[in-house]
């Protein structure tokens, strides 16, 4: 179905703000920072682009604003409540739309104080959860508030089946740690972690200790696409989006009814076959990385290794550059930055384009790449990429 | 004048038009499962439908008070996210698979276990906790013989 728009479609430009843990000013100042340093990637003027799109969680500024302190008139303007998998979903808005010839130039961004402001999964009324989560009445009486825990209920079954250990969550943290140590602009640069002191980090909510769980800062984050044509115009090499599945669901309403399957499971499938390639050919990866386990549970998912034979994939060394599978290079959401999902859509754009060659970071030679984002065991969107 | 010196902090479960059902049989001290009339699938949780086959012609049937299960899954929290659970560190949360509906799992905590006696197949059986005057919470506990 999507087999029309292969290779028709690019990103053509990205950029973020600082990261930080108290930015000091608004989610706003830190979009349009995004997005000026995008557009400059791009080799774009702002009235070149006439879509913005943000994805929220009522914690940001709208994608009106933002285009009237770029000073642009949009001709289309789109903000929606979500995580994890909605830079997935808004680039295939985006390329929908310019399809459809509505638009011709989209900016998507994402912006939050998210450590100094409005903190994910913190401070939430008891009784709104209950009310907002699916089934929030069964879970929410009994202390179960926070996707650590939701996810855990995953993990500790998963890891139980197949074999994974504490370890191997370890081995995923270590790679994207040594990867933050090579890119000054990862929060965590210059903090390495050894796998002595990952497992004498006492677990907050078990299996997952502060080192498996995503950072908490204030950034934003922007990407702009274009179609094929357009893109000749910018002066930043393009990356090619060869597929996409941009929002698959869980097969039932309620996930906690049924622990042994994610929505990853079905977007890989789709992803893989409207790009027409298979996991062998993927060269570079950023996996949605919100826990440690998340990542694992997402390498099966999308056939990077056997069921069983995860653990011992990332314990090898594949995360890591030169291994098999080179993962959030800049450092992931673990140690680089978080802005659900975005700062990793941001890195594998960078290394499609050899922004890296000759240093240290650059995953030689990569020419495809996969891009996953993960809402929840319940909601994913994954796309490949090629330069 | 009623004394609230030990008032319940935890959330209390909210009963909604699809729910209200199960926490109904909560409050009496039994589980009731909402079933599926025409592909015989057992919910939890209940819904305005079926979400196996989406038939509107769903009922409910009661279990009574003798609910045997097996742990899931779990986790063990050291951190409360909620009010109430400050106090009760480290929260078992389980995933409870029932012995007469495996396709059925049920949440909840497991009181009177400690944390290094927790494990995927522990066998286990539900308690109810009066929290309220009114109200009740279906619990678990490990099997003792
Ligand atoms: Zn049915």
């Amino acid at each position: 179905m999507m087999g029309n728009i292969k290779d028709r479609y690019a990103i053509v430009g990205v950029g973020e703000s600082k990261r930080s843990r108290k930015s000091g000013t608004t989610p706003l100042h830190l979009a349009l920072d995004a997005a000026r340093a995008a557009i400059e990637d791009a080799g774009l003027k702002a009235t070149d682009i006439d879509g913005f799109m943000n994805y929220n969680e009522n914690d940001s500024c709208t994608s009106h604003q933002l285009a009237t302190y770029l000073g642009v008139r949009p001709k289309y303007v789109k903000d929606i409540q979500g995580g994890g998998a909605s830079t997935e979903m808004l680039i295939a808005d985006a390329v929908s739309l310019i399809e459809s010839g509505m638009l011709t130039t989209v900016l998507i961004y994402r912006s939050m104080n998210g450590s100094s402001g409005t903190r994910v999964g913190r401070g939430y009324d008891p009784d709104m959860l209950q009310g907002a989560l699916s089934g929030g009445s069964f879970v929410i009486p009994y202390g179960s508030a926070s996707p650590s825990q939701w996810f855990g209920m995953y993990a500790t079954r998963h890891m139980h089946e197949t074999g994974i250990t504490k370890e191997h969550l370890g081995h995923v943290c270590l790679s994207f740690y040594e990867h933050a140590q090579r890119n000054p602009n990862a929060f965590l640069h210059g903090k390495p972690l050894t796998m002595e002191e990952y497992l004498a980090t006492p677990d907050i909510s078990s299996p997952f200790n502060i080192h498996d769980s995503c950072l908490e800062l204030d950034e934003g984050n922007a990407i702009i696409v274009t179609s094929e044509e357009k893109a000749k115009d910018c002066t930043s090499r393009p990356v090619y989006i060869m597929g996409m599945s941009a929002r698959q669901c869980h097969p039932h309403t309620h996930y906690w009814n049924d622990i042994d399957q994610v929505a990853s499971d079905y977007v890989a499938q789709e992803v893989y076959e409207n790009a027409g390639v298979t996991p062998e050919d993927i060269d570079v990866a950023s996996i949605y990385d919100c826990f440690s386990w998340v990542v694992l549970r997402q390498l099966e998912a999308y056939g990077f290794a056997k069921r069983g034979e995860v653990g011992e994939f990332v314990a090898q060394g594949n995360l890591k550059i030169g291994g098999k599978l080179p993962t959030n290079t800049a450092g992931g959401m673990l140690s680089e930055g978080y802005t659900h999902g975005m700062n990793n859509a941001l890195e594998i754009v960078r290394q499609l384009r050899h922004d890296y060659k000759g240093t240290d970071r650059q995953v030689e030679d990569c020419k495809i790449g996969i891009c996953t984002g993960w809402a929840g065991p319940d909601i994913a969107g994954a796309m490949i990429l090629r330069n | 004048m009623k004394h609230v010196t030990t008032a319940y902090q935890k959330p209390i479960p909210l009963k909604d038009h699809d729910n209200k059902p199960y926490w109904d049989a909560a409050d009496k001290h039994q589980l009731a499962l909402q079933k599926c009339d025409d592909c015989q699938s057992y919910a939890q949780p209940p819904g305005p439908s079926c979400a196996k086959c989406g038939s509107q012609h769903v009922s409910w049937e009661n279990f009574g008070d003798d609910i045997k299960a097996t742990v899931y899954s779990y986790v063990v929290s050291h951190r409360p996210f909620l009010p109430g659970f400050q106090d009760e560190l480290p929260t078992i949360i389980a995933l409870a698979q029932l012995d007469d509906v495996p396709e059925v799992k049920i949440m909840g905590n497991i009181l009177h276990c400690e944390e290094k006696d927790v494990e995927i197949g522990l066998p286990i059986q539900m308690t109810w906790v009066d929290i309220t005057e009114d109200r009740a919470l279906p619990q678990w506990i490990p099997v003792t013989n």
